[in-house]
């Protein structure tokens, strides 16, 4: 079976900056593998070893994603594929789901899309459900076991882990998955491995080579700015623990906290 | 002119907190748009909930009753949706910021072509268009955005953003819609509740625990019997779950899950931008670290220096003597 994980890099932590044209300025943040897809990767890895076929990591982005392309690769991916195009630069969610999916449909064989429940940076989770109903594939999100993959019967079967419940839901192949933290642990790529795959180059799709054009995005970004600063907040003093400790409780009450 | 439908979350029969906020929310975003507030209830026999609906003021709540609505599913919930949307027509269409929801709105926008905006904290029309506030990159970025024309917008709203409506003694009409054609791909075996289930996002007191209480037991013998004297939830750091001491469920941050409440009590926390992330716009911060260059004091509200091994014991005593609980 051929399953596909879509892989987004994102800055280590979120300290970014807002340039003048309000886009985000990463500059100077170490690049890693959203941490949501690094769990993805690893589930197609258990996947792919159990089943056989090609485990292929995509991402749309620029050159400098490719090293995050081959740390999946070392850990297990089969193949990769980068999106790049100028006119990838600046979509919204919808608009990046509608060109993953022409290169799925490129791809022809695709039975599995694993991917993270959100982007650590942009954090709103839109990806996965709309790549799903491009394609008009069934979608299972925020899927925290999976249960069975089934290449005879063409069903995956899994824990959809919401705040309160859990689901157990089958869905017909193909279908798009959204993994949670806790689904496994993701490995660790040995040096060997990193040596092995240390000068591929994964092949490039373009917006040409997709056949997408005319993509206009339906939401564009009027203003960015920095979160209003807190209010600056009080140091409890005191001679002893206990002494801080009745003054604390003190200021709790007498704002009405608790 | 075009207004605003509201999908109605449904909590054991009763119509969610945060459908509240968005019917008073859509009440004032309708009138700007010179349109109808309507609703939405999708399930399988939901015709009390849809009366409730109707009393928070949506001029029309429709409803789509159909027993393969229930359970959710994203096949039939969307279909129910566009079923409704094609009956109201609105520019706007608001539904919660839960995983159920983002499953849902996301792929109905995509359905759609709509504009999609999720975890938004502020909406505003004028001039017949939406505009969306929402925060990226763990609350570092507050961004604006706006929509293209000719087209719906789908909000999912954060919780706790608006006020909620009252219910009041004009009640809107109740109008049945079929659910045809939909086809539903997805079966759900199970629904079970989370055994042990602490829902974090809910609670308006958390006592979170990090790396400064030295080892598991401390934080069991420490941070729970806190959040008891509170009546809170307790959460944790990630490094705390990633070391394996508390499930990743009480996990806060940026990989965790995104708090708000009214007090949050950082024990041992550090505050690294990753966990600030999740809890930066709680209304109260009290910090308790041995540490008073710990960055967690520069967002605290009340910042104690002290070892939590120490403090915590007495707190609890405090709190337990003062709130007589």
């Amino acid at each position: 079976m051929h399953i596909v994980v879509c892989m987004k890099q994102v800055p280590r932590d979120n300290s970014v900056k807002i340039n003048p044209d309000l886009s985000i300025n990463a500059d100077g943040i170490e690049k890693i593998i959203n941490l949501f897809d690094e769990y993805a990767i690893e589930e197609g890895i258990i996947w792919n070893e159990k089943h056989g076929g090609k485990l292929t990591v995509l991402s749309m982005g620029t050159d400098e994603w490719v090293e995050q392309m081959r740390r999946a690769l070392a850990m297990g991916a089969t193949d990769s594929l980068l999106l790049k195009d100028p006119a990838f630069a600046t979509l919204d969610t919808i608009a990046a789901a509608k060109v993953v999916a022409a290169a799925i449909r490129k791809l022809g064989d695709v039975d599995l899309i694993l991917t993270g429940r959100n982007s650590t940076d942009d954090e709103s989770g839109a990806f996965a459900p709309a790549l799903a109903r491009v394609l008009g594939w069934p979608q299972l999100t925020y899927v925290g076991k999976v249960i069975d993959v089934n290449p005879g019967s063409k069903t995956i079967t899994a824990e959809r882990h919401l705040e309160t419940v859990v689901e157990t839901v089958t869905a017909p192949l193909p279908a798009v998955v959204s993994v949670i933290k806790d689904i496994n642990n993701p490995r660790y790529p040995s040096l060997l491995k990193i040596k092995k795959v240390a000068k591929v180059e994964p092949p490039v799709w373009t917006a040409a080579d997709l056949g997408v054009s005319g993509l206009t995005p339906t939401v564009t970004v009027t203003q960015r700015v920095p979160p209003p600063p807190r209010p600056s907040g009080e140091t409890i003093d005191g001679p002893d623990a206990a002494a801080k400790v009745k003054k604390l409780v003190d200021k709790l009450l007498e704002n009405q906290i608790i | 002119m075009p207004g605003v439908l509201v999908y109605v979350e449904q909590v054991d029969g009763e119509i969610a907190a945060v459908t509240r906020e968005l019917l008073g929310k859509g009440k004032e975003l309708a009138a700007a748009l010179g349109g109808p507030l309507s609703a939405v209830v999708v399930g399988s026999g939901v015709g009390a909930v849809a009366e409730k609906a109707a009393a928070y003021g949506a001029d029309t709540v429709y409803t789509v009753d159909d027993p393969r609505l229930s359970p959710y599913t994203t096949d039939g919930h969307v279909a129910a949706a566009k079923v409704a949307v094609a009956a109201a027509q609105p520019a706007l269409i608001l539904a919660g910021a839960s995983f159920q929801m983002r499953d849902f709105g996301a792929a109905l926008a995509a359905d759609l072509d709509a504009g999609l905006v999720v975890d938004a904290i502020d909406l505003k029309a004028e001039g017949g268009a939406v505009t969306a506030v929402r925060p990226s990159h763990g609350g570092n970025v507050i961004n604006t955005y706006a929509f293209a024309a000719g087209r719906p917008v789908v909000a999912l709203v954060r919780k706790q953003s608006f006020p909620e409506a009252q219910p009041g003694a004009a009640a809107g009409s109740v109008q049945a819609l079929a659910l045809d054609g939909a086809e539903i791909r997805t079966t759900v075996n199970s629904v079970a509740p989370k055994t042990g289930a602490v829902n974090l996002t809910d609670a308006a007191i958390i006592v979170t625990g990090g790396r400064g209480l030295g080892d598991k037991d401390n934080y069991y013998k420490l941070i729970p019997p806190l959040a008891e004297a509170l009546g809170g939830a307790y959460g944790a750091s990630r490094a705390i779950v990633d070391a394996g001491w508390v499930p990743y469920e009480h996990q806060v941050g940026q990989t965790g899950k995104t708090v708000s409440p009214r007090l949050y009590v950082a024990c041992g926390v550090s505050g690294a931008i990753q966990h600030l992330a999740g809890m930066r716009t709680s209304r109260n911060i009290v910090a308790i670290n041995k540490d008073p260059e710990a960055p967690i004091f520069r967002v605290a509200t009340f910042g104690l220096v002290g070892d939590v091994n120490e403090v915590l014991p007495l707190l609890t005593q405090e709190l337990k003597s003062r709130l007589s609980r």
